[in-house]
């Protein structure tokens, strides 16, 4: 626990992630429109805002799923606009999915073993798969880590709902990133796992930043030192939690669409 | 026990990335009771003087490396290819060429076919990988049908009646030769070559070049995310597919002393299709085992009536409804199972 209530991400650490003006047209539907802010380093930034707000399609803006047609995205201030997804994920920016998107026919250590693959030189793609050894020992951390160990022969697919939720986010953490972009990790959680799920992504802060998109904002208001607002696409409101738990705007967007 | 059977079929042969321990995986164990049954036929062949059975055990082999080259892309990869005739046929042309214009070298015409596979492939990958799915197949299979149609039209080339009088040639390893004009010889090499591809290929599918293949077919929309560029890997895999296809297919005039486009159509291609699906996709030996049988099916049914290929038809049917694994899957998730039974009842 780094973060310190009182300094908030904008008044804090660097920015690690910016986002500047970032816009995208679906057929002329604007899904995001100029939408910026920073995501300090070692902080967590959450998005909110209600269903169709544009926070899933911002996610796939910033990771590279989509392209965006206006704006720019900046990585430890290199810009990485427009960059395919595995190149980011070189650059040091990783992502999980709000619907679980995992090997599902694949043992659940397999499916570790393949996302710390990137850990290794490139030619131990062609060596015993012993050989690599850090890809192996990472694995072998994050099922300790996330309470899987038990599980790491089982199929991804014969998890239960919560374990897969939990391995979507060992997965996206294997390579170690600097940024993890999270959508919705607690999607489908029961409550108790909820609780442990923003405890891990406590404990993921300060040598990672973290981007969160969250439906729970019980979860969201506790975890974050920042919050962005969006709202038909739009930035309405960012600010540390109390703020923008505060604002008439983000009250009037948020609770008026209910 | 409906979660235990669905893990020992999803990925019966290979070893679980868990299992660490160098225990040989069943698959090979298979591999290696079907080479000594390829050893004992050769010799019982040649004990009896049976010259006949051998030259088509090792147009079954050829036909298996073909097989093994679709293997990789639909058992691994999950990339259906309608149009490996292509690089078989491109093999065997190139090979034909080198043997009776060259030189009648059996390195050379294997080192020339690689080359040609290798480039005709990197040129097919590159335009079929634009696309997924059902249209990758398409456009496979027009690659092959324009490559068919090109040789068929092609006079230089021999046109519809191919290229005749290919010389029958001496193999040297070192201080020794063979000749490809005894069968038991010309079988042993080829027997050889398929042991070769199959440990090579085996390797490398369970190396992580060939896991990420596994990702890839399991979820390709994940594999960019975790630094992967799935497209490399996908085009990777094709080309060493058609070096695969394109080394099985240098064989063919060796053996044969001809080659015609027949090779390239369609039917040759799907045909290899068929073979792996009713041997086994994704475990390599399918492919051999498949060859082997639909090959002696089609001698033996061939031999009654000239209408095989219903009967080919038929077993292509059943395999699918009743084996989808293939005959080798079926028998790797039986030994599989028991292995566990007997895991859990000591």
């Amino acid at each position: 626990m780094t973060a310190s209530p009182l300094r908030t991400a904008t008044a804090g650490g660097a920015c690690a992630l910016g986002v500047r003006d970032l816009s995208v047209n679906f057929g002329g539907l604007q899904a995001v429109a100029g939408v910026g802010f920073d995501a300090a380093a070692g902080r967590i930034t959450s998005v909110i805002g209600p269903n169709g707000a544009g926070k899933s399609t911002l996610f796939n803006l910033i990771s590279g799923a989509i392209r965006p047609t206006g704006g720019r995205v900046t990585l430890d201030g290199a810009d990485v606009t427009g960059r395919s997804p595995d190149r980011l994920l070189a650059a040091g920016l990783a992502r999980s999915f709000q619907i679980t998107n995992l090997f599902f026919e694949l043992p659940v250590l397999e499916n570790l073993r393949i996302a710390a693959q990137v850990l290794e030189r490139p030619w131990h793609a062609l060596r015993p798969v012993g050989h690599s050894r850090r890809a192996l020992a990472k694995a072998d951390a994050l099922l300790e880590r996330f309470g899987l160990s038990a599980k790491a022969r089982e199929l991804a697919g014969n998890l239960s709902h919560g374990e897969q939720r939990r391995l979507e986010i060992a997965v996206a953490l294997a390579a170690e990133p600097r940024v993890l972009l999270l959508d919705e990790p607690t999607q489908g959680m029961s409550h108790g796992d909820t609780a442990d799920t923003g405890a891990l992504i406590r404990s993921l802060a300060g040598d990672l930043t973290v981007l969160l998109i969250e439906h729970d904002i019980g979860l969201v208001m506790s975890l974050s030192d920042h919050v962005v607002v969006m709202a038909q696409g739009r930035k309405i409101a960012e600010g540390p939690p109390a703020v923008v738990r505060a604002d008439p705007a983000v009250q009037a967007a948020y609770f008026g669409h209910r | 026990m409906p979660e235990a059977t669905l893990r020992t079929v999803s990925d019966p042969g290979r070893a679980g990335p868990a299992s660490r321990s160098s225990r040989l995986a069943p698959v090979h164990w298979l591999a290696l009771i079907f080479l000594a049954a390829a050893l004992g036929f050769a010799a019982v062949a040649w004990a009896t003087g049976n010259g006949f059975y051998l030259r088509l055990a090792t147009e079954a082999l050829i036909f298996a490396g073909l097989a093994m080259s679709v293997d990789l892309l639909l058992g691994y990869t999950g990339l259906l290819s309608l149009g490996q005739a292509l690089y078989f046929g491109l093999g065997a042309y190139v090979s034909a060429l080198v043997l009776r214009d060259v030189a009648p070298s059996f390195w050379l015409a294997m080192a020339a076919a690689l080359l040609a596979g290798g480039v005709a492939g990197l040129i097919g990958g590159v335009i079929a990988n634009r696309v997924k799915g059902v249209y990758f197949a398409l456009i496979t299979f027009g690659l092959a049908q324009v490559a068919a149609k090109t040789v068929y039209n092609t006079r230089a080339l021999g046109a519809s009646d191919g290229l005749i009088g290919i010389p029958q040639i001496q193999v040297g390893f070192g201080p020794f030769s063979l000749d490809t004009a005894d069968p038991l010889s010309f079988f042993l090499l080829v027997l050889g070559l398929t042991v070769v591809a199959y440990a090579g290929l085996s390797y490398l599918m369970d190396a992580p070049f060939g896991r990420t293949l596994a990702a890839i077919r399991a979820n390709e929309k994940r594999v960019p995310f975790l630094g992967f560029n799935a497209w490399r890997y996908k085009l990777a895999v094709y080309v060493l597919a058609a070096c695969v296809a394109a080394l099985a297919g240098a064989l063919y005039p060796m053996l044969r002393g001809f080659v015609s486009p027949e090779l390239m159509f369609f039917e040759t291609s799907g045909n290899a299709v068929i073979t792996v699906i009713v041997g086994g996709v994704g475990t390599l030996v399918g492919p051999v085992v498949g060859s082997l049988l639909l090959t002696a099916l089609r001698s033996v049914v061939g031999s009654w009536t000239e209408h095989h290929l219903i009967v080919v038809g038929v077993i292509f049917m059943l395999s699918v409804i009743f084996l989808r694994k293939g005959l080798v899957g079926a028998l790797l998730a039986r030994l599989s199972r028991r292995g566990e039974q007997g895991r859990a009842t000591p």
